[in-house]
């Protein structure tokens, strides 16, 4: 017990709904560059874009998939 | 709103030096729905965050209290499921009595969400439910709109009708009504119905079929859409625009969909036996007639055709004439129902049906809620709706046709403002979005060539449309603002009409703070923690369902005012003297009776206010002949509770319920004790005690009563 | 084992008989009751001794008091003795070990007992005051004789109908003297019944399910719920607002109409709420090191009344969470604080712990039922939280300490939900991707253009 330390959260809760909010932002912004990139893509030219498709694409799911999470602890849901 | 579309276009224009046109117009598109869908999410959470999370209108709790059965047995329990805590001691099927979409939605929801774990509450997705289907709801418009008229039109339509207060009213998070999806289910089922319109195939129709079956199992009002789209083949036919495609359409539409309504049990078989489908069926039969006659054409000489024609139109119409009469007689067709006469003639279900025209939502719309619910649109429909004839397609008609018959129908009833709202918006979308595409190119057009020839100035004016700069802009800036106005308007509506629970009251104190009556809430969480499990409670039909929903008790009569004769009996009971009213009560087995009484906290709607309803409906029937209303009013001829009422009213069971003790009470300062702050006026019978109840429990503003029925008294022996 | 059991029976018997002159007799005892509430609560101080003057090694105490939820022992230095808990017929026997065998022991004992204090009448009208019976005995029951003993009495008021009158006793307001009585027998039982106003809350927590979750992004979740009723005198006829309202003293006195509850300082986002909804009347008062919060029910509860409701808050996981690398430790309150004077009936405790945790073990300051261990899935959840879960009966304010449960749980693990999240969108985009590269057209479109 003596050498045990009080557990605190790595990210501290008081910034939760800022990085909720940035990380969204991001992620959204990823996520409107990945449609206008697909939805406009020229038919004939399938496969040279296709690596960039999934980087971006991933990197939208990143910042969305974080900025969720801390959504949901903002909330007061806390997985 | 208009803020959020122009941070769009702000967007759009930085981004005008990397994206192409047809990117930017995807962006803004894509940008403007998602906004429009958000924004119709959030503005109707007003409620929810003033106050919390919780179904807070008195009808929605029955589908609340049946979605949280269905959650929790499944729907084969469901659908079997007599209820016996409502109608005592009939009971009802509620399986069979309901129209279960709503319910069935949001389990589906619910059962989906737990499947995934996201363990929500099922209060907290049938409180959700309406906003969610109004975004789905915007984005159908929009794809209606777009089918109609085009891109534009469509994102303004959206864009209204995410915000208009007529449809908000009835789907505010917490209002969880079967009309919350309904509105998406009709306009998603025209949506499609447009297209196989439009496309001539069976793929379409099918899938309109499958929306209306939605659509019949969510609501009552799916009448409106069966009569609406025979109406709209009839008035294509008769402008000879009569093809295959509507033709394969309505067919297919017609026979798929009226299978699948009736397996619907509360529907059954009324699609092809109640006169309110018989005009679906009539144009079906038109349909094939049409169909043949177009065949027979391409195939006979025009002599004998001619003859033909005359001979088997005639024959057909007597025939058809002699069944529909022997049908009607014997009883097969029901007859013209009350609920379809009230709404053709707004004065019958007054006149003739007591109940209906105790329902607030039965009356005739009046002007004033038609600019309160609409504003704008109601100036821009006419326009929208001449755009529309000034080219007239297929799908316009059918445009036009929901506009007319809807506005009809909204003046005849206001719960039905509901279905008129949509159509509202579409056709504002046309007309804004037509004239804005039409002023906004004069405005464009000349600011970068200011110093052209006068001639060369003309011809492009002409190019533009014919209007000068200046003019344009002043329009622009006019439709402009009128949105803006707009706007502000339905928040405004919003926020003060639609989005006050009527579980929680709330009031202004005399130092500015919020008192909060919360005393429906109270009243029936103590039936529900100190009265017996199988007490049988005696209360209004008004609040039925709220008592079976959060006291969990079992009462007598509810909001589905089915039983005429019962309600009477519980209306004769409230009229009565103690005496009368204990036999009454004690042939019911009844336990408790709860009122609802307003007089201190001045609650308008309470069950004095409401209590010549009972007494007429109490009188209805042969039982109650011997209530009277005009026994209730006082010798001038009006309805006073102080000195001067009439004796019949200070002795009988309401009075006495609703007065017990409140003789002595001081409400109000400067006023003698037992002063009513609803009527206005110092009660007239004070000092009585009761003799076959007891007084049970009053909440803190007495806001709720609820009375024992005591037990015979012992004989002595 | 049974064995054993008898020969110890036969032996202590033996020495029982045998130990006339060597026996433990009480010098003095002061018995210190208090009626006030709806609890019985004593402090008993005993100074016994050894009239051969032999080292005292084990005290017997016997209680034949029911429902006694809680009792402690301490020594002269107030050092916890030892408790042994002996069932025999009808009586609690319990067994004191002392550290030091002295042939002087001064011992002080504590217990609570739960409904022994009993509305008499059973029912009243709204505007009768409760009045209550409590029947006890007279003399501390004891298998050792007694030199002198008192009993101080307090009461919950001056109103008092009626009590056992054996002299040499004394009355000052709420207060009752008994004795000093002198050379009382072993075993003697004889009655005591005092018949008095009491007007505190009777208020008895049927049952309460606290439920405890711990979240590693810094938050342990707390969540009570409660069912209560007022036990009472019941109300008998009518309830009047009219005159509950107008004469609040005089009318409704035993109706409880609020009461406090403590929460720990640092909880935030509190909320108060039943089936239908939030309950809005209630008052938060922030302390110094508690947050002290005023409950109203719905309703004043009467004699008979019940009510249920949820009561819940958060409070950061560094004042309970503490780790030491993979290993964790949780300490937390076992019960909390309901209202003054609280009885609980049932508690059920349950401890969720985040997705991962294993190698669980629960450290209880008393025994406690342990429940089936089961998996809870929510949000965000694959292989599901671990719940820990146990129960206790009968419990009272002394049993307000701390449990301790250890687990070790690996830091990587709260990347899980993240990461499922990602996974997810990121699926959703693959769809989008291989959705629109996909071309449903029965007919191919550069197939039909050639035609």
């Amino acid at each position: 017990m003596e050498t045990m330390q009080r557990y605190v959260s790595p990210v501290n809760p008081a910034v939760f709904p800022h990085l909720a909010t940035v990380l969204l932002i991001i992620g959204t912004f990823f996520t409107a560059w990945f449609f206008i990139f697909v939805v406009s893509r020229n038919k004939q030219s399938k496969e040279s874009t296709l690596i960039k498709e999934l980087l971006i694409s991933l990197c939208a799911s990143i910042f969305l998939g974080f900025g969720i999470l801390f959504l949901l602890l903002t909330v007061g849901i806390y997985v | 709103m208009s803020v959020d579309v122009g941070s769009a276009g702000g967007a759009t224009a930085k981004a005008k030096s990397v994206l192409t046109w047809e990117k930017q117009e995807h962006l803004v598109k894509l940008a403007i729905l998602i906004l429009a869908a958000v924004l119709s999410f959030a503005t109707r959470l007003f409620s929810v965050l003033r106050f919390e999370s919780v179904i807070h209108e008195f009808d929605p709790y029955f589908n609340y209290r049946t979605t949280r059965f269905l959650a929790e047995q499944g729907f084969y329990k469901f659908h079997n499921w007599f209820d016996d805590r409502a109608w005592y001691p009939l009971g009802r099927i509620i399986g069979g009595t309901i129209y279960p979409g709503l319910m069935v939605t949001s389990a589906a929801l619910y059962r989906i969400m737990w499947l995934l774990n996201i363990t929500v509450d099922i209060r907290n997705v049938c409180v959700f439910l309406a906003p969610f289907f109004s975004s789905l709801t915007t984005l159908v418009t929009y794809a209606l709109t777009k089918e109609i008229h085009s891109t534009g039109a469509g994102l303004v339509a959206a864009a209204l009708i995410s915000i208009v207060p007529g449809y908000i009213s009835r789907s505010v998070a917490g209002s969880y009504d079967n009309e919350g999806i309904a509105i998406f289910c009709m306009l998603f089922t025209y949506y499609l119905w447009i297209k196989a319109v439009k496309s001539g195939t069976i793929f379409w129709s099918a899938m309109s079929a499958l929306a209306y079956f939605y659509m019949v199992s969510s609501w009552g009002g799916y009448v409106f859409l069966i009569n609406l789209i025979p109406l709209h083949v009839l008035a294509l036919m008769f402008t000879g625009r009569f093809s295959h495609r509507i033709y394969i359409a309505y067919s297919t539409l017609y026979c798929v969909g009226t299978i699948l309504s009736m397996q619907i049990s509360f529907v059954g078989f009324q699609p092809i036996q109640s006169s309110e489908h018989m005009l679906a069926l009539g144009v079906f039969g038109l349909c094939q007639i049409h169909a043949f006659v177009d065949y027979l054409r391409s195939r006979m000489p025009k002599e004998h055709f001619d003859v033909l024609f005359k001979t088997l139109v005639s024959s057909v119409l007597t025939v058809v004439l002699l069944l529909g009469t022997v049908l009607t007689i014997t009883g097969k067709v029901s007859p013209w129902t009350g609920r379809f006469y009230s709404l053709l003639d707004p004065s019958y279900a007054k006149n003739h049906i007591p109940i209906i025209a105790s329902v607030s939502e039965h009356q005739p719309t009046s002007w004033s809620s038609f600019y309160f619910d609409l504003q704008i649109l109601v100036f821009l429909f006419p326009a929208g709706l001449y755009f529309c004839f000034s080219k007239l397609t297929d799908a316009n008609i059918f445009i036009i046709l929901y506009g007319v018959t809807s506005i009809y129908f909204a003046g005849v009833m206001v719960r039905l403002m509901l279905v008129l709202a949509p159509v509202m918006c579409v056709l504002s979308g046309i007309a804004i979005s037509h004239l804005l595409a039409k002023y906004i190119k004069s405005v464009d057009a000349v600011a970068p060539k200011p110093t052209e020839s006068k001639r060369q100035h003309k011809k492009l004016e002409l190019q533009s449309g014919g209007v000068k700069s200046e003019v344009a802009i002043g329009f622009v800036t006019t439709i402009t603002l009128m949105l803006v106005v707009y706007t502000f308007h339905c928040t405004w509506v919003t926020s003060e009409a639609y989005s006050s629970p009527s579980i929680v009251l709330s009031a202004r104190s005399h130092d500015g703070g919020r008192i909060i009556f919360d005393d429906f809430r109270e009243a029936y969480y103590w039936l529900q923690m100190n009265t017996p499990e199988d007490a049988r409670i005696m209360s209004w039909w008004d609040y039925g369902y709220q008592i079976t929903a959060m006291a969990n008790r079992t009462i007598l009569v509810d909001n589905n005012t089915w039983n005429n004769t019962h309600i009477s009996r519980v209306g004769q009971a409230m009229a009565s003297s103690e005496e009368k009213a204990y036999e009454i009560m004690r042939e019911l087995d009844v336990d408790y009776v709860l009122v609802i009484f307003g007089g201190l906290t001045g609650y308008s709607s309470d069950d004095i206010n409401k209590f010549l309803w009972m007494v007429r409906i109490g009188g209805s029937t042969d039982r109650g002949a011997h209530i009277k209303e005009k026994d209730y009013y006082a010798a001038n001829g009006e309805f006073r509770v102080d000195k001067e009422g009439s004796p019949t009213l200070l002795n009988c069971l309401m009075y006495k319920m609703c007065y017990y003790r409140f003789g002595q009470m001081y409400t109000e300062g400067g006023k003698a004790p037992g002063y009513d702050r609803v009527r206005a006026a110092e009660i007239g019978n004070k000092d009585f005690e009761l003799d076959v109840l007891e007084e049970a429990y009053t909440t803190e503003h007495w806001l709720v009563r609820i009375y024992k029925v005591k037990d015979l008294p012992n004989r002595g022996g | 084992m049974n064995w054993n059991c008898l020969y110890l029976a036969i032996i202590s018997c033996l020495l029982l008989l045998n130990s006339v002159k060597a026996e433990i007799i009480n010098k003095n005892v002061e018995r210190y009751l208090d009626l006030s509430s709806q609890l019985v609560k004593t402090t008993i101080k005993i100074n016994a001794e050894d009239s051969a003057g032999v080292p005292i090694k084990e005290y017997v105490f016997t209680a034949k008091e029911a429902n006694i939820a809680y009792i402690s022992a301490k020594d002269a230095l107030n050092n916890d003795l030892k408790l042994r808990k002996e069932q025999s017929n009808d009586d609690q026997r319990f067994v004191l070990t002392f550290e030091k065998a002295l042939p002087k022991q001064t011992i002080q004992i504590e217990t609570v007992s739960v409904g022994n204090v009993k509305p008499y009448p059973e029912e009243i009208k709204q505007n009768e005051k409760q009045l209550v019976k409590y029947a006890g005995l007279l003399y501390l029951y004891s298998k050792y004789k007694t030199v002198t003993q008192k009993t101080q009495i307090k009461l919950s008021s001056s109103n008092i109908i009626s009590y056992t009158q054996v002299k040499p006793f004394s009355v000052s307001s709420n207060k009752i003297i008994l004795g000093p009585y002198e050379n009382i027998k072993a075993l003697s039982d004889e009655q005591l019944a005092i018949h008095y106003e009491n007007q505190t809350p009777f208020l008895t927590v049927n049952s309460l399910e606290r439920t405890i979750e711990v979240s590693h992004w810094g938050n342990i979740a707390v969540k009570e719920s409660i069912e209560m009723i007022h036990s009472g005198a019941k109300l008998k006829g009518s309830f009047s607002r009219y005159d509950f309202q107008k004469d609040g003293r005089q009318s409704g006195q035993s109706a409880v109409k609020s009461y406090r509850t403590y929460l720990p300082a640092s909880a935030t986002g509190v909320y108060y709420r039943d089936m239908n909804g939030n309950i809005s009347t209630s008052n938060m008062n922030v302390q110094r090191d508690f947050i002290d919060l005023e409950l109203r029910p719905r309703f004043p509860l009467f004699g008979g009344w019940k009510t249920q409701y949820i009561l819940g808050y958060n409070v950061p996981s560094y004042e309970y969470l503490f780790s030491a690398g993979k290993n964790y430790q949780l300490k937390m309150r076992l019960i909390d604080h309901v209202h003054d004077n609280m009885a609980i009936d049932k508690a059920v405790i349950n401890v969720i712990l985040p997705e991962g945790s294993s190698n669980i073990e629960l450290m209880t300051p008393y025994s406690i039922k342990r429940r089936q261990n089961e998996f809870i899935y929510t949000y965000l959840d694959t292989t599901g939280r671990p719940m820990i879960s146990f129960s206790r009966s009968n419990l009272v304010e002394n049993h307000i300490s701390d449990f301790t449960l250890k687990y070790t749980f690996s830091r990587v693990s709260l990347l899980q939900e993240p990461f499922l999240l990602i996974g997810f969108i990121y699926f959703i985009f693959i769809l989008t991707i291989i959705f629109l590269r996909l071309d449903f057209s029965i007919v191919s479109y550069h197939h039909n253009k050639s035609e």
